[in-house]
């Protein structure tokens, strides 16, 4: 019988990838939370419904929404396609993925982003 | 006994998906958990191993489906705009149609759409993407997850933190709707 460090798995590349793209996601969203907050142009950019139709009385969130969704899985094909087929070091990609996730976390905290807003 | 499409669609939302991936989750950890070599012989982690995947998949599936019928279809009702006149610093009846509205007329109420659904709404979208990402681990492994011990621990990590971010949401989405209803 193999012992676990003799069995071939696959690479790891993909893996990481998603990680990594999950975490972009995640802090893409914290960042337009906090820029809705600061600029009431990019809050009513951000109204997807009203501007492309996309929704009805969704507001600024439609914006966040998309745009993060979108954020996520770019991403997630870019480094999909950097890392298909290698083995890298997972546990400083893991660290920079969770450290993206807790910015998503954070920004979208309402007495954090609302440091932001317009006394 | 009825409901109203507004109910009908909130329950959904809500009692349906939300919860769904929530419950979920303490059969996903187990499953991850006990994925390791030294546990379990070929056999039982190719008998273990399809749960996982259909389970991880299927909350991944459910988290986004849980956004999206609650940003388009459930979100629009609790923000709807009172017709020009109606009173909105008093939390009268007619007001109550605007959910967002009636929470912001009380003093007792407006932390309720100020930090509640103000974070709900937000937080909500971190959970699809760190629930797929836990899905693609286990769809690309599979059995092979058991011999990569970092691979499973940064899945569970992930797991975690989808739980969190659909607790916090389910758990003021449960809250708000006890104070204003959308219905």
């Amino acid at each position: 019988m193999q012992s676990p460090n003799t069995i071939q798995t696959k690479p790891n590349g993909p893996v990481a990838a998603v990680f990594l793209a999950a975490g972009i996601g995640s802090l893409v969203m914290g960042i337009l939370v906090v820029l809705n907050e600061v600029s009431t142009e990019i809050s009513s950019f951000l109204k997807f419904d009203a501007n492309f139709g996309l929704g009805s009385g969704v507001g600024p969130l439609s914006g966040k929404a998309i745009l993060a969704v979108l954020a996520f899985f770019a991403s997630w094909l870019i480094l999909g396609l950097l890392f298909r087929g290698r083995e890298v070091k997972f546990g400083p990609i893991l660290t920079i993925a969770l450290v993206l996730v807790a910015g998503g976390f954070l920004l979208t905290f309402p007495p954090v982003f609302g440091i932001f807003a317009p006394a | 006994m009825q409901l109203s499409d507004r109910e009908l669609w909130t329950l959904i939302h809500g009692m349906g998906l939300g919860a769904l991936f929530l419950l979920a989750f303490g059969g996903g950890v187990a499953g991850l958990w006990s994925l390791r070599s030294k546990l379990l012989t070929e056999e039982g982690l190719a008998e273990r191993t399809p749960r996982l995947l259909i389970g991880t998949t299927v909350m991944a599936v459910v988290s986004w489906l849980t956004v999206i019928v609650g940003t388009w279809v459930v979100y629009p009702w609790y923000r709807a705009t009172p017709p020009e006149g109606l009173d909105l610093t008093v939390q009268g009846d007619a007001l109550r149609e605007f959910p967002r509205y009636w929470l912001l007329a009380g003093e007792k109420t407006e932390e309720w759409h100020k930090f509640g659904m103000e974070w709900k709404e937000h937080v909500a979208f971190l959970a699809p993407f760190l629930a797929t990402a836990v899905a693609v681990g286990v769809l690309y492994y599979g059995a092979q997850l058991a011999h990569r011990g970092e691979i499973r621990r940064a899945l569970l990590i992930f797991f975690t933190l989808a739980f969190a971010a659909a607790g916090v949401a389910g758990l003021f989405g449960a809250l708000i709707t006890k104070a204003a209803p959308v219905a």
